[in-house]
């Protein structure tokens, strides 16, 4: 995993060997963070936020996600697995939600719990929080971690909108840790906690807790590992099912539709958005001050939200589909949330305001920032304007501010290069 | 033709050292504001904010130019004929320029009154024009400045100070 050059940690790797420099990448990074020079792709670790579009664009298998090794949990006493909403639309109708449960609590685990058991106890807080903050509108979801940086990066005007409390899978590491240390004479370090996450944004999240995911887990593994060692085991499973408690309603968390629909109410007007671009341009309006009407705003980068994640392996609306099939069909076991209130009441899901990891300027002074801009814009006139994103940035603009800020020449525009008389290159 | 001035308080030397020197721009950008496009009206604005994002501007004041100058561009394709946003961005603040081709404003003074709207139905239909606009631009500029008369073109502007 990517620890080097900055202090940002990334759950994507590039593989170089495999980067054949096609710039597919390049292209649909939201915050510009890719550039290939050198027929190599280098991601920018101060500007991604994580949200995997790469990972998915990829074809050559060049960039791929980091999650940790299910080995990992043998350094843990007891073992607890927190399994993400969108987990059980990835299976196919033949195995059971229950089924499929009770196969990851046999990869090794000593308790299976589910981001779904917390989904309505999350809503109440939700509403809560959007009475008691008036003063703020819209109020803008803050579980999708690729979102919540993406806001630090790009729109940090909105930092304060953000639900100021934590995710679901947090919270229920806090209650689960609580729980279990009480119960047993175990340590602290003896007890480990996984998360089962659909997106290489929750693996930075574990890995670099800030914000709504401030309690630390032990590790992240992905869905689609996870995915492939209950298939192996699922025959078993299936001829020895045990009783296991299940959640359907709380699946439709992991829907980007679903958490805006049962937020609404009288009182409480709710949106929901997905995928990066429509993200990017809600959050502009927003900004303008143009969804003020919205009370609250749920934002998720992937496609259809959770389900849409680069880790899992199936289509988003397949996912989708299922899951809203299983939450009709079965009723939740009830939980108890007393303890969670408790919690709650003494404060302990608040967080702490973020801080903007702002990127985009070109320079602290803006005297200086705007020379540089004008530097920009001359390079821009030389340039041929195409977007070809063949020198390896995305577009004319991106080569221009990389040339005056030392990160690239002229000579890496392909088509300026073609059309120089004389030059050596030219067939 | 009538005019309209608006100076914020504590703005006024500010603004008049500005209109007198009459100095050059650092940076400037241009986009043609067509009639009833919009689906590219607000183009103009969102470029500026993002040229001001790179320029390092504070966020609450980068909010209040984007609202001034989403609000005018909307106006002039809402209203106009279509017209022209010509932006300039000096060290210390940015003057943001609104021409079109008419019909004009009949009486200005009502129409900086909130609420006060001629949008025809299709401008409604699309979901503006609820006379917002210009007190909008008002409320967050320091200043702003009309020139205009019924059947003849419409000049907006306004400026807005970095700091």
């Amino acid at each position: 995993m990517n620890k080097k050059d900055s202090k940002y940690f990334h759950a994507i790797q590039i593989l170089e060997d495999n980067c054949t420099g096609c710039t597919a990448c390049v292209r649909v990074c939201p915050t510009e963070a890719i550039r290939v020079r050198d027929r190599k792709a280098t991601i920018d670790p101060n500007r991604c936020v994580d949200c995997g579009n790469c990972v998915t664009v990829c074809e050559f298998h060049a960039i791929i996600p980091s999650s940790d090794p299910l080995d990992i949990i043998k350094n843990f006493k007891y073992r607890v697995a927190i399994i993400s909403s969108s987990f059980f639309g990835q299976f196919s109708e033949d195995i059971s939600y229950a089924n499929a449960k009770q196969a990851v609590l046999q990869l090794g685990f000593d308790e299976v719990a589910e981001e779904a058991m917390v989904t309505d106890f999350m809503i109440s807080v939700i509403r809560e929080y959007i009475r008691e903050n008036r003063d703020k509108r819209p109020i803008l979801s803050s579980n999708c971690p690729a979102v919540v940086r993406l806001i630090q990066v790009k729109y940090p005007s909105l930092l304060p909108n953000l639900f100021h409390h934590e995710a679901p899978m947090s919270i229920l590491t806090r209650f689960l840790r609580d729980r279990i240390s009480k119960e047993s004479n175990l340590n602290d370090d003896e007890i480990g906690i996984f998360l089962i996450v659909p997106c290489v944004a929750h693996v930075t999240a574990v890995h670099q807790p800030e914000g709504a995911y401030k309690h630390l887990q032990d590790g992240a593994f992905s869905t689609g590992m996870i995915y492939g060692k209950v298939r192996e085991i699922i025959k078993s499973v299936q001829n020895n099912p045990i009783e296991i408690d299940t959640y359907p309603q709380g699946l439709t968390w992991a829907l980007s539709g679903v958490q805006a629909e049962l937020v609404d109410t009288d009182d409480i007007r709710a949106l929901s958005v997905n995928g990066t671009d429509n993200v990017m341009d809600i959050l502009s309006r927003v900004e303008d001050h143009y969804l003020d009407q919205y009370d609250y705003i749920v934002l998720r980068s992937c496609t259809n939200g959770c389900v849409g994640g680069c880790l899992n392996v199936e289509n988003p609306f397949v996912a989708m589909s299922r899951i809203k099939k299983m939450s009709k069909d079965a009723d939740n076991k009830i939980i108890h949330v007393e303890e969670l209130e408790r919690l709650y009441e003494a404060g302990e899901f608040a967080v702490t305001p973020l801080a903007p990891r702002p990127i985009m300027e070109l320079d602290k002074d803006i005297k200086k920032a705007i020379q540089k801009m004008k530097k920009i814009n001359e390079f821009l006139t030389m340039l041929p304007g195409l977007n070809c994103s063949a020198c390896g940035s995305p577009t004319c603009y991106a080569l221009a501010e990389d040339i005056v800020l030392g990160k690239a020449s002229l000579d890496d525009c392909v088509v300026l290069k073609r059309n120089k008389p004389g030059d050596e290159d030219e067939d | 033709m009538a005019e309209y001035w608006y100076i914020a308080e504590g703005f006024e030397e500010k603004v008049q050292s500005f209109l007198t020197n009459n100095g050059e721009s650092e940076v400037d950008m241009m986009f043609t504001v067509p009639e009833k496009d919009f689906n590219t009206a607000g183009k103009g604005s969102s470029e500026v904010k993002n040229l001001l994002k790179r320029l390092g501007v504070e966020s609450g004041v980068l909010r209040r130019i984007a609202v001034a100058s989403y609000e005018a561009e909307i106006n002039v394709a809402a209203h106009s004929q279509g017209g022209v946003m010509h932006s300039a961005v000096f060290d210390d603040l940015i003057h943001v320029r609104f021409e079109d081709e008419g019909p004009g404003i009949g009486d200005i003074e009502q129409a900086m009154v909130p609420g006060f709207s001629t949008a025809d139905d299709l401008v409604r239909e699309l979901g503006f024009g609820a006379g917002l606009g210009l007190p909008n631009i008002k409320k967050n500029s320091d200043a702003m400045h009309i020139v205009s008369e019924k059947g003849s073109s419409t000049l907006v502007e306004f400026i807005i100070f970095f700091a």
